[in-house]
């Protein structure tokens, strides 16, 4: 009996498996077949990879597009997670009324959508004289309601009596902060990481706005040319959609197990 | 004294007054270009500029691949940022309308400009033209065509010229021997797309819009004939709906379908399957049996230059694009063979390039004939609101196919054009 629901559950999950595993096999697949043959449904691997690649380089600034999307990236990743993490402690551990219900206000802001503060934004950037730079990319993300509500939850699990002990030890309180908290807290930063990284990288329709020049361009929105023309280039598309999602891929797999504690702490 | 001082003035304000004009012709200058396809508009706007330097060497043409051109001209415009706009940029047919009417002051006005209108296409140019005005240069073609596989309707017992000047009538009872004899249906087009519809309305003359921009959809005894006919035509078997626009590409390259009928940009995708070289054909479409102005002739897609007002050279900007899009035979020769990059400049369709047989479609030289089809295509004004009564008419269409009543699903369709437009 407990042999057929282990049966059923393998079959269940191989199932999940095949469902989740199969777009990134196509994908995968697809980056080698001509167009042609995509359309007509191989699923087996073709020998264009190398004719895709050479169309990709040759139509598109792919090394440029792939340094400004990363260096962007990181640094948006980095800014945010200091500005979010401090925000989050200071909600958390000097939290008063007043402040409690500054957190109210902070997050019903996650309801407005951007579209709706784009042309107020744009106007900022446009008037501050910050257009196709990087800061113009990171300053509307680099504090957002969402990671400081992250870094408040998890906050809620950090022990004050470390914090006591450090103050009488004579700690001012950023010691406090960078030398206690920061280090116990890594697993949140590691979720946040990989939260903003992934946002960061994969934004389009801020960075279609402000990157004006052409070496200012980001992976997404070299992607979204390769799909405006008449013909669209269907293995030229895939090995560039393959090329954009390997740095989130591998800061994924080196964050993955902190990942995961970092969400199940802050939802504790 | 006097005199001499008079002089002097009078030579200090004519010498100030010239002397601009005389920097500003050798001046160098740089003309920023927005547009999105490298294989078909880019690389016609960088032949272009190589035409173009040798005519004035000090102008740089800079032209920046832009997928989504609309939405950033729409948050610059709306923000008043209009420095950051370029001098010219290319604008889907569709929304031409729209975007003149929404941003008046915008986009440089080309009437006076020299550009002889004349050369282009009729229904074209109306399609940039508001209050009188005109307010773009003509570039790409959608006219459209009815390619066929040559080789099935042989099989079937048919030729091209069966196929020619016909009504939708006669292409179904062809389409359903056809279809009996090869297994093979005509068409194929996606489920709540309206695209096909629109070319059927173009055909006759006719829009979603009466002239005076109000919604024409429930009462518009065309566009009901047009349903009448796709219902018949998917009931058939002649044109078999599918859901993605690269299952749409697929259903002929893999040549499950032995036809399609589209903008003629669709060429670029029909040759792509090497495997049926010299077995299509391209005729025009076919007619409505009983619209007033039913005609073979329709458009699909396609696209313009506009040059912004906000440019500080709007002058060059004119004659770059009046010595090379809107003048230059030779431009159009060079883009042609491979990009496929058909005019609707029509000196182009007389010249030798244009008439040259394509392998891929038996020798037939495709491309003078679509540029003499392009030439009787009918005028209409696609409006202010074309996109909102377009995904209207989408959701008609769905729901008819689903067994809502006609005139019912149409009415709600104007209803809720009119419920945007309000």
């Amino acid at each position: 009996m407990s042999r057929i629901i282990r049966a059923t559950k393998y079959l269940f999950l191989s199932v999940i498996a095949f469902l989740s595993l199969f777009p990134f096999f196509w994908m995968l697949n697809s980056a080698t077949n001509s167009s042609v043959d995509i359309l007509t449904g191989t699923l087996l691997p073709g020998n264009h990879l190398g004719e895709n690649y050479q169309t990709l380089l040759a139509n598109t600034n792919l090394i440029q597009a792939l340094w400004n999307s990363f260096r962007n990236a990181v640094v948006a990743t980095i800014a945010s997670l200091i500005v979010c993490s401090i925000a989050g402690y200071g909600f958390e551990i000097y939290h008063d009324r007043v402040k409690d219900r500054l957190m109210v206000i902070l997050l019903l802001s996650m309801m407005v959508p951007f579209a709706v503060i784009m042309i107020p934004l744009f106007m900022m950037i446009g008037k501050a004289n910050l257009m196709n730079t990087t800061t113009a990319f990171i300053l509307p993300t680099i504090s957002t309601a969402f990671l400081i509500f992250l870094f408040r939850q998890s906050t809620r699990g950090f022990p004050s009596e470390i914090i006591e002990a450090a103050r009488i030890e004579g700690m001012g309180e950023l010691g406090i902060f960078i030398k206690m908290y920061m280090p116990i807290m890594r697993s949140t930063y590691a979720a946040a990481a990989v939260i903003t990284f992934m946002s960061a990288w994969n934004s389009y329709l801020w960075p279609l706005i402000i990157m004006q020049k052409e070496a200012s361009k980001t992976m997404p929105l070299l992607i979204a040319n390769l799909i405006s023309g008449y013909v669209i280039d269907y293995g030229v598309l895939m090995l560039a959609v393959t090329i954009s999602i390997l740095p989130t891929v591998i800061i994924f797999l080196i964050l993955q197990k902190n990942f995961a504690e970092g969400i199940i702490t802050s939802i504790k | 004294m006097k005199k001499g001082l008079t002089l002097l003035l009078i030579f200090v304000v004519v010498f100030l007054g010239f002397s601009p004009v005389t920097a500003e012709a050798e001046q160098e200058v740089t003309i920023t270009v927005w547009c999105w396809d490298p294989s078909f508009n880019i690389y016609a706007m960088e032949e272009a500029a190589k035409i173009y330097a040798e005519i004035a060497p000090h102008v740089t043409i800079d032209v920046i691949e832009e997928s989504d051109v609309e939405i950033k001209l729409t948050t610059m415009v709306n923000a008043g940022q209009t420095d950051a706009l370029p001098d010219i940029l290319l604008m889907q047919d569709n929304s031409l309308h729209k975007n003149i009417i929404s941003y008046p002051d915008t986009f440089f006005d080309l009437t006076d400009s020299g550009i002889d209108f004349a050369q282009f296409a009729d229904y074209k140019v109306a399609l940039s033209v508001v209050n009188g005005r005109n307010y773009a240069v003509p570039f790409d073609n959608g006219t459209a065509i009815n390619a066929i596989r040559t080789d099935v309707l042989q099989q079937a017992g048919y030729t091209l010229a069966d196929f020619t000047d016909i009504t939708w009538s006669e292409y179904l009872k062809i389409g359903k021997d056809v279809l009996d004899k090869t297994g093979k249906p005509l068409l194929s087009a996606i489920a709540e797309s309206p695209g096909l519809l629109m070319t059927m309305l173009q055909s006759a003359g006719t829009w979603m819009f009466d002239p005076n921009g109000e919604v024409y959809i429930a009462e518009n005894a065309v566009l009901k004939e047009i349903v009448e006919v796709y219902i018949e035509l998917v009931k058939s078997g002649v044109l078999v709906q599918v859901n993605e626009w690269d299952q749409y590409i697929s259903s002929f390259n893999r040549g499950t379908v032995a036809g399609t009928i589209n903008g003629c940009w669709i060429i670029g995708s029909i040759v792509q399957q090497t495997d049926q070289k010299g077995k299509w054909g391209i005729t025009n479409i076919p007619k409505l049996d009983r619209a007033p102005n039913a005609t073979n002739y329709s458009n699909q897609g396609g696209s313009s230059w506009m040059v912004l007002a906000s440019s500080a050279h709007p002058e060059v900007a004119t004659d770059f694009l009046a010595h090379t899009f809107a003048g230059s035979v030779k431009l159009y020769e060079t883009i042609l063979p491979s990009s496929g990059a058909l005019a609707t400049y029509l000196p182009a369709g007389d010249s030798a390039v244009y008439n040259q047989p394509h392998e891929f479609f038996g020798g037939q030289a495709i491309y003078a004939d679509i540029t003499a089809f392009a030439a009787k295509v009918p005028q209409v004004s696609y409006g202010l609101y074309n996109y909102e009564a377009r995904d209207a008419l989408g959701n008609a269409i769905t729901q008819i196919m689903a067994g809502a009543d006609i005139d019912a699903a149409l009415r709600e369709a104007e209803e809720s054009v009119k419920f945007l437009m309000w």
